[in-house]
């Protein structure tokens, strides 16, 4: 109990269930799908200035 | 010239916004869908064949209906018919509706509809809760069918003069401001017979219901954590 893994026990598994499984899952889903793209946005924009500049 | 920034960028920051936008959307979408095909109701063929919906069918109110703490979940969950082995719903031990434990399909959901057309009608959400929704004015519905009150050895089948739970619930919704449960006694909403029938079968049913456990703590449940 309270271990920072918890067995999945919603009844009906699906994706949305495993994101609310504990205070961990939706921030790092959420920073993976906001932050990862930003950074690579972040390096082509940054190219195109270099090339631009 | 200096060196232009790409946090300065006009178009670093479209393209996020674009993003984490168009992914939300998407993700908002297909959350409708997963919402939809979970909180959809069962069938008549799901109960037989022993398959556990969030939300069971309407012959639901043929069998007893038991709210027990699941280790796994940690929380209580409402087991149908009898619980199995690993304390969940068998669909096995039937209970008796008003004198009947065979209501078809068309029939349950007939008085289901009746009951919840009459929840509507006599707008219970004003004082109560049903389903998280509604007001703390009087007491919690969404697990009413399992309060021990109602039950053999609560207060309200004597209060009533009825033998059973159905029928003292029955009973009491149609003239509630004749016994003293609380008090903010219930006001007489004229409640006919018929429809007092499908308001008891609206409530067994809902406590049917796998809300993941809420109301958390509604202590007037037996077998509840914390139960009184």
């Amino acid at each position: 109990m309270n271990a920072m893994f918890e067995p999945f026990v919603d009844v009906v598994p699906s994706f949305f269930a495993t994101l609310s499984q504990g205070p961990l899952t939706l921030t790092i889903f959420l920073h993976t799908i906001i932050v990862l793209p930003m950074i690579w946005i972040y390096r082509q924009e940054k190219a195109r200035l270099e090339q631009e500049g | 010239m200096a060196k232009k920034s790409v946090w300065s960028d006009n178009r670093f920051w479209q393209r996020s916004a674009a993003w984490i936008t168009g992914f939300a959307s998407v993700l908002l979408i297909w959350l409708t869908f997963d919402t939809t095909a979970q909180i959809s109701m069962g069938t008549d063929s799901d109960i037989q064949n022993g398959v556990t919906k969030r939300v069971p069918g309407p012959t639901v109110i043929n069998y007893k209906i038991t709210y027990e703490m699941n280790k796994k979940r940690q929380h209580e969950i409402p087991v149908i018919g009898g619980a199995n082995a690993d304390g969940t719903s068998s669909f096995q031990e039937k209970e008796k509706f008003f004198g009947r434990d065979d209501w078809s399909e068309e029939e349950a959901t007939a008085l289901l509809h009746l009951g919840k057309l009459g929840s509507q009608v006599k707008n219970c959400m004003n004082c109560h809760t049903l389903l998280g929704n509604g007001a703390y004015y009087a007491p919690d519905l969404t697990k009413a069918w399992l309060d021990p009150a109602w039950g053999p050895e609560g207060s309200m089948q004597a209060m009533t003069g009825k033998n059973t739970k159905e029928e003292a619930m029955a009973e009491f919704l149609q003239n509630p401001s004749q016994y003293p449960t609380h008090e903010r006694m219930m006001p007489n909403l004229g409640i006919t017979a018929e429809e007092a029938k499908g308001l008891v079968a609206f409530l067994k049913h809902m406590s049917t219901i796998d809300t993941n456990g809420f109301p958390r703590n509604f202590g007037k449940i037996q077998g509840a954590v914390n139960g009184k």
